[in-house]
């Protein structure tokens, strides 16, 4: 325990103490900032046409999935390709610690970073408390959603790291497969009802954020992202045990 | 129980065979050289002791425990400084050792004290809050060095741990491995030979994946090197020399200086007093005698002293030669090691 807070330690600090993660700070508030001006904009001009409430609305856009695809990527590209580029895996992987601590500790310190990242879009409901009413659990159930699909997206990119040495290949290798499951998740409105509408609709980030946003919490949306983060950290322990005989 | 306990080790990537089956153990108390030319296997091997790298075939046991089944106990029992010293540039030297220290299960009450004191055994007390990023490869070889000592492990393991510096850090590099070596077990490689002469007790020599040769360094240069003395005369050199031609278990007689010759070639240099230098109109000669390998060079010498002494030859001085390492090194790893 004692190895795996040292390592997440040092993936914060690494993460923050590197223009990185503000950068990313930076980019991800802009958008949305710009997300949310849209929102109160519509909801000033035209309150009384929308059938749902300024927090679905937010939640809801497309600018969510569009902010997860550019941040979950960069913040888990260098946490094993660059170890492995730098020749510094050497000496993680021979101090006395698990595999398995390793690969936990990296992959929380993204998730926190992760969700330091959303901590300041909380000043959106404060403002929208003081003119209009809000629904907490249809605010937390969003925010759950959103931390659910973040943990299945960083665990993608923690994997996709440890496939390469190079962290631009990460960052693409994470971006490709994350925006394949969000086209795959489109299929859902493209597809004829089916079977092949019924996996589409599975793994759609869309229809999870709008349920969430909607204060529909559906277990199986869970299930499926907490099985996908479990996977893919399984399959990272196995990179990063088999490295030792590659 | 040996420290290091190294059995069949083999290591293979894809076709290509980069250890064969080395097989060796280290004491405790003992600082070994691991010699070989470069690509030779030998941070394959250390990775394999360390346990970053799995064996194809073999086994090693660091401190009785088996690095690939029992890696973290065995893991703590050694601390590893890897060929190029990698660390983590955005990191500030003190904080980089807290890591450290804390990956090696140091609690929080010993922790400060532990980070001083590899940092001043280490020397880089001036650097501790300058960023890793922008210290000179000698001192982060040095970090490095900090961070295998960490925890007190009785086994450490540095490869090329001079590597890339100038000669005053290799000098000062060495001297904290020699430091080292009274309280610790250490297992360095390299493949300069000096490096091994100055700091080692034994050595393992390693060429093209096989363990060529092991043992003291003194028994090293005995076992293979060539069996050589050379024999100072004053005046009636060619006689001396058809003398020990003639002699038995004498391969070979070749002379190497005379005087006045202003500049002796430099390994002889201390046969000749200053004084000799055009002193008389006698010449003298210095005569490199090679004998058979097989033979006991010491009687040898003594013989050919008393055969040219008897022969009313003046005989100024008489040395063998010590076969310095580098010949050893050579001779085992060069070409003549295929028909071994």
């Amino acid at each position: 325990m004692i190895g795996f807070l040292a390592i997440y330690r040092r993936e914060m600090l690494s993460l923050w103490v590197t223009p990185l993660a503000w950068l990313l700070l930076f980019a991800f508030l802009l958008l949305q900032g710009v997300s949310f001006y849209i929102t109160v904009d519509h909801f000033t001009h035209f309150s009384s046409l929308s059938v749902e409430g300024p927090v679905q609305s937010y939640f809801s856009s497309l600018f969510i999935p569009f902010s997860l695809l550019f941040v979950c990527p960069a913040l888990t590209m260098g946490l094993f390709a660059e170890e492995r580029r730098s020749g510094t895996l050497e000496t993680l992987l021979t101090a006395p610690v698990s595999a398995a601590s390793v690969v936990h500790a990296k992959y929380l310190a993204a998730l926190s970073t992760f969700t330091l990242l959303w901590l300041p879009t909380l000043l959106y409901v404060v403002i929208v408390r003081n003119v209009a009413e809000i629904d907490w659990p249809v605010v937390v159930a969003s925010y759950g959603g959103l931390f659910a699909i973040g943990a299945a997206y960083l665990s993608i990119g923690l994997l996709m790291s440890a496939l390469t040495k190079s962290q631009l290949a990460a960052l693409m290798l994470t971006t490709l497969v994350l925006f394949g499951l969000f086209i795959l998740g489109v299929g859902e409105r493209v597809f004829d009802p089916g079977p092949l509408q019924a996996v589409c609709a599975h793994v759609s980030v869309l229809s999870q954020l709008e349920d969430f946003s909607r204060g529909v919490v559906d277990s199986r949306r869970l299930v499926f992202d907490s099985s996908v983060a479990s996977l893919s950290l399984f399959l990272t322990r196995r990179v990063v045990d088999s490295w030792r005989w590659g | 129980m040996p420290l290091i306990d190294a059995q069949g080790l083999r290591r293979t990537y894809g076709q290509l065979v980069a250890v064969r089956d080395v097989s060796f153990s280290v004491g405790r108390g003992e600082v070994v050289g691991f010699l070989g030319p470069n690509g030779a296997g030998k941070s394959t091997t250390l990775r394999m002791i360390v346990g970053y790298l799995g064996p194809s075939a073999g086994s090693v046991r660091v401190n009785g425990f088996d690095v690939i089944e029992q890696p973290l106990l065995a893991r703590q029992a050694m601390g590893y400084m890897p060929e190029t010293a990698p660390l983590y540039p955005e990191m500030r030297v003190d904080e980089y050792l807290a890591f450290r220290a804390r990956l090696k299960r140091i609690q929080k009450p010993e922790l400060a004290a532990q980070v001083e004191q590899v940092v001043h055994k280490a020397g880089i007390s001036e650097v501790g809050r300058s960023l890793i990023g922008s210290l000179s490869r000698g001192f982060r070889q040095r970090v490095s060095l900090a961070d295998a000592l960490l925890g007190n492990p009785p086994l450490l393991i540095l490869d090329e741990p001079t590597a890339g510096l100038d000669p005053n850090q290799i000098h000062s590099v060495r001297q904290v491995i020699r430091e080292l070596g009274a309280s610790h077990t250490v297992l360095l490689s390299t493949h300069i030979l000096s490096e091994v002469e100055s700091t080692c007790t034994r050595a393992l020599v390693i060429d093209r994946g096989v363990l060529v040769a092991q043992g003291q360094i003194a028994e090293l240069r005995r076992r293979r090197g060539q069996q050589r003395a050379i024999v100072t005369v004053h005046d009636r050199h060619q006689q001396a020399l058809g003398l020990l031609v003639a002699s038995e278990h004498v391969l070979g007689v070749t002379p190497v200086s005379a005087t006045p010759s202003l500049v002796p070639p430099a390994p002889f240099a201390s046969s000749f007093e200053v004084d000799n230098i055009g002193y008389g109109q006698d010449a003298i000669v210095s005569l490199l005698v090679t004998f058979e390998p097989s033979a006991n060079v010491h009687e040898c010498l003594e013989d050919a002293i008393a055969l040219l002494v008897g022969s009313g030859i003046r005989v100024r001085e008489a040395k063998l030669q010590q076969s310095s390492l580098e010949d050893v090194f050579r001779q085992l790893t060069g070409a003549d090691v295929e028909a071994t």
